[in-house]
């Protein structure tokens, strides 16, 4: 028996470039920038002042029950959002014969907005002695703490929310590998379907880590840009002047179906997922692996699951955050599996646009990949100004460039060294 | 390509019961009770004061001398983690990294690894004594913060309390370079963890994976988040070893508590030549969701039924060949009735005669840690063909009721079933079969 093949039927996405596919493909080939001075708290005095922020948007503009939603946090809202434009875009909405128990959701979401004035002013107001008195802190925390603002951090709180919004009845799982987890979601997503578990997916991921503690925690990792007098372009990855990746927030949801499933309702196709990989770094919690053997690893996994060869691989959208370590050990890392063919291969990182969307990250880049091979266009490495010898590739600087596109790779890894890949092609004919 | 038959060779498990699978089964064959009152922090206010929690546990003694450094940088749930996954590796009798020697037994990059994990609290006064440095007129100062108060907390701080460092520490203290994930779905993490992982074996994408899930609500968040939802039982603080009660007429809300287990599970064939000991084979799973999980406050079973009916599909068997359900019982009276409901609705009248058991009312509920300790207690159940009893289990609510009792019984289990779903609507089965060489 042949295997079942996966292709996507649908996407939508909310993101600092935009609250749909459209105006975010042409913020992405207008290399728009995404980042600018945080409106969220003030974040004056914080080493980093800025973020990649959805700005404007309204949960009323994109679906028609957004009441329903109403205790939904921040992300969940976005992810409602771009679920919306992807649901309605595979025809799903209007297939009478779609069977809910074989529709699954699988998503790589982030945990959801802390309430945050509650929360810290509790640790103000029970502090004794040094230390937080629990029985002052209960007393209080009962009467302020709200259910729902509490329970919606729970990070499959929007599993939940999609999982009503849709009906789903099937396999329903969320995957939090920091940084990796949409495209770990996807990835997982396209096995559940090939091993017959479902027949159709919802998946993609939402994120938002900008808030106070979210910032704070990135700051002093000193893992984010501090470049505060030119927020606009302060995400540069694989340049030689980059400081740290910018902090990003958004959704995206991808459907995922089998392909016959998907013929047989004539929906339309926009590409198909080829191959998987997954591994892990199991070096450091605080660094990548400096060789790059585990990302090299999901790359060569992916590969080997798609059955392509190396050289067939047209178009890498790089993880690429713009960090000095990972934006050098994903640059060796492609070296090792592609050799001499590497530096032929454009890569580029639309997180120097996009900001980093951590656990809707993956997901939102897969999406540019997918646009990609459609109008035959590579999207840029935007800020790219000063070569950093450790980054030697083609990373499409600045501009958008026509290119010949039928097989590209999409790589995430997490923070602690969960990687991942995933290789996808044009739409079968 | 054929699928590879898939087995549980290693049990890991930290509980409020005993640590290390036999004094486990020990324990929970002989009804321990382990629900007592909360002694990690002064719980004298909230109106649940009891839990399952760990005596005296620290990841310390668990993790290679080379790597003790690092459990200042772990949460709870995570030295919870590394050790449950110690004790796995341990009982599997893997050679590993953490083993230190000259070999492993599989090449680290066909070992995965796939932990189920919680939203982990932060510790209050760690973060307290930095936000209180940074308050001016009683009320949290956003420009002091910026510009010293969040000094004081140590450069590592997030990393404390990312959920996906369960499964990264373990990564690197065992070296396990294969795939590696993070599921996070309350009490059906574990379950669709172990899901997951044996898919991935069955596929020859790995040769063992180290699955299974932790998680710690004993710290007041944790406490407070259930506290919030109505759920925790309020009315059994001077008798907490009588207050969880899975199932029984008198339930009356769920007693959290704190634990993990995490399993080995490998290729059958391959655990075969290797002799390892084999508690059972892993033969069916299912997963489903219920959309009416995304309100909380109406408890659902989060679609159980439907997992569970694809779990024995899959096993090839009829329900009557089952001899043992595990099922999750969290307490909540609501949760319970819709539970024992749908495993009438997946397994008919077998629901009512074939032997079940909640390890709940003995060590009250686990969430992410939960699916691992029941497929733990499935599986030594297995081997031991022995029914372990519910805890403070009396006397059935309702119509459905499960076939629970609260004495261990002998009996011939060829399968066992093991449910977990969370409260927002996601759930997982998995059938086991015992194993016979």
């Amino acid at each position: 028996m042949s295997r079942r093949r996966v292709v996507i039927t649908g996407m939508g996405t909310v993101n600092p470039l935009g609250h749909d596919v459209a105006s975010t493909w042409a913020g992405v080939l207008g290399s728009k920038s995404g980042i600018s001075v945080n409106e969220l708290f003030d974040a004056s005095t914080f080493p980093s002042t800025f973020a990649a922020q959805v700005k404007d948007f309204e949960l009323a503009d994109h679906i028609d029950n957004p009441s329903e939603h109403r205790h939904a946090g921040r992300h969940c809202g976005f992810a409602l959002g771009a679920a919306r434009e992807a649901w309605e875009q595979s025809g799903l909405d209007r297939c009478d014969w779609l069977d809910r128990r074989r529709l699954g959701i699988y998503l790589g979401s982030g945990e959801g907005s802390l309430d945050f004035d509650n929360f810290t002013s509790l640790m103000i107001d029970a502090w004794e002695n040094g230390r937080v008195n629990t029985g002052r802190w209960a007393e209080l925390a009962l009467k302020r703490m709200d259910l729902h603002r509490e329970v919606e951090q729970e990070s499959n709180m929007v599993v939940a929310h999609l999982a009503r919004q849709y009906g789903v009845r099937g396999p329903a799982f969320n995957v939090l590998t920091a940084c990796a987890a949409s495209t770990q979601a996807m990835g997982e997503s396209t096995w559940q379907i090939r091993r017959g578990d479902a027949d159709v997916m919802i998946s993609g991921g939402a994120h938002s880590m900008i808030h106070p503690y979210g910032v704070t925690g990135f700051n002093r990792l000193t893992a984010i840009s501090v470049r505060n007098d030119q927020v606009e372009t302060a995400s540069r990855p694989f340049d030689m002047t980059r400081d740290g990746f910018v902090l990003g927030e958004g959704a995206s949801v991808l459907i995922l179906e089998e392909f016959e499933h998907a013929k047989s309702r004539g929906a339309p196709i926009f590409a198909e997922i080829l191959g998987y990989g997954a591994s892990a770094d199991a070096f450091r919690i605080t660094d990548q692996d400096p060789q790059g053997d585990g990302a090299a690893a999901a790359m060569r996994g992916a590969l080997a699951d798609a059955g392509v060869a190396a050289h067939q691989i047209h178009y890498i959208s790089a993880h690429g955050t713009g960090t000095r370590q990972n934006d050098e050990v994903e640059t060796k890392a492609v070296k090792a599996v592609f050799g001499e063919y590497a530096y032929k291969i454009p890569i580029s990182s639309t997180k120097s646009m996009l900001g980093h969307l951590i656990a809707a990250a993956g997901a939102t880049e897969l999406i540019t990949c997918i646009l990609a091979l459609r109008d035959q266009i590579l999207p840029p490495t935007t800020n790219y100004n000063t070569p950093d010898p450790n980054c030697d590739l083609d990373y499409v600087p600045n501009e958008p460039r026509k290119a010949s596109l039928e097989v590209v790779m999409s790589n995430s890894f997490g923070f602690g060294g969960q990687n991942n890949s995933l290789i996808i092609t044009k739409p079968p004919q | 390509m054929p699928k590879a038959r898939v087995a549980i060779t290693g049990i890991g498990v930290v509980s409020p019961a005993a640590l290390g699978a036999e004094d486990f089964w020990d324990a929970i064959a002989t009804g321990k009770k382990c629900v007592r009152r909360i002694t990690l922090f002064d719980a004298c206010n909230f109106p649940s004061r009891i839990a399952g929690e760990l005596p005296d546990f620290s990841a310390r003694q668990f993790v290679p001398k080379t790597y003790r450094k690092s459990v200042k940088v772990m949460a709870r749930d995570i030295e919870i983690a590394a050790a449950a996954a110690e004790l796995g590796v341990r009982d599997a009798g893997l050679l590993t990294r953490s083993s230190q020697g000259e070999t492993t037994t599989y090449d680290p990059k066909r070992l995965g690894c796939n932990i189920g994990a919680g939203l982990i609290s932060t510790d209050l006064d760690e973060l307290g004594s930095a936000v209180n440095t940074a308050v001016t007129d009683g009320k949290f100062d956003f420009k002091l913060w910026g510009e010293s108060g969040m000094n004081n907390l140590t450069p590592l701080w997030l990393l404390k309390y990312l959920p996906n460092m369960l499964a990264c520490h373990i990564t690197i203290i065992h070296g396990a370079q294969g795939p590696s994930n993070t599921i996070t779905c309350g009490s059906a993490s574990g379950v669709l963890s172990v899901f997951e992982a044996s898919r991935l074996v069955a596929d020859g994408g790995a040769d063992a994976v180290i699955a299974g899930g932790a998680e710690s609500k004993l710290n007041p968040m944790g406490l407070i988040r259930q506290q919030l939802l109505g759920r925790l039982c309020t009315s059994r603080n001077d008798s907490p070893a009588d207050a969880a009660r899975p199932f029984d007429a008198e339930h009356d809300g769920t007693v959290v508590g704190e634990g993990g287990g995490i399993l080995i599970i490998e290729d059958l064939e391959k655990a075969q030549s290797r002799e390892a000991r084999i508690y059972a084979e892993l033969v069916g799973f299912g997963a489903a969701c219920d959309p009416g999980g995304m309100d909380v406050t109406h408890p659902t079973a989060g679609s159980l039924d439907l997992a569970v009916e694809r779990a024995v599909a899959e096993a090839g068997i009829t329900p009557d060949q089952l001899g043992l359900i595990v099922a999750q019982g969290s307490g909540v009276a609501a949760e319970d009735l819709a539970e024992q409901a749908a495993w009438k609705s997946a397994l008919g009248e077998a629901a009512a005669t074939v032997p079940a058991v909640a390890i709940t009312g003995a060590i009250g509920s686990i969430f992410a840690g939960a699916g691992g300790l029941a497929l733990a207690t499935a599986a030594l159940a297995l081997q031991n063909q022995t029914v372990p009893p519910t805890v403070n289990y009396a006397r059935p609510d309702g119509e459905e009721s499960l076939n629970l009792n609260a004495e261990a019984r002998k009996h011939q289990i060829p399968y066992a079933v093991v449910g977990g779903f969370s409260i927002a609507g996601q759930s997982g089965a998995c059938v086991l079969k015992r194993y016979e060489p």
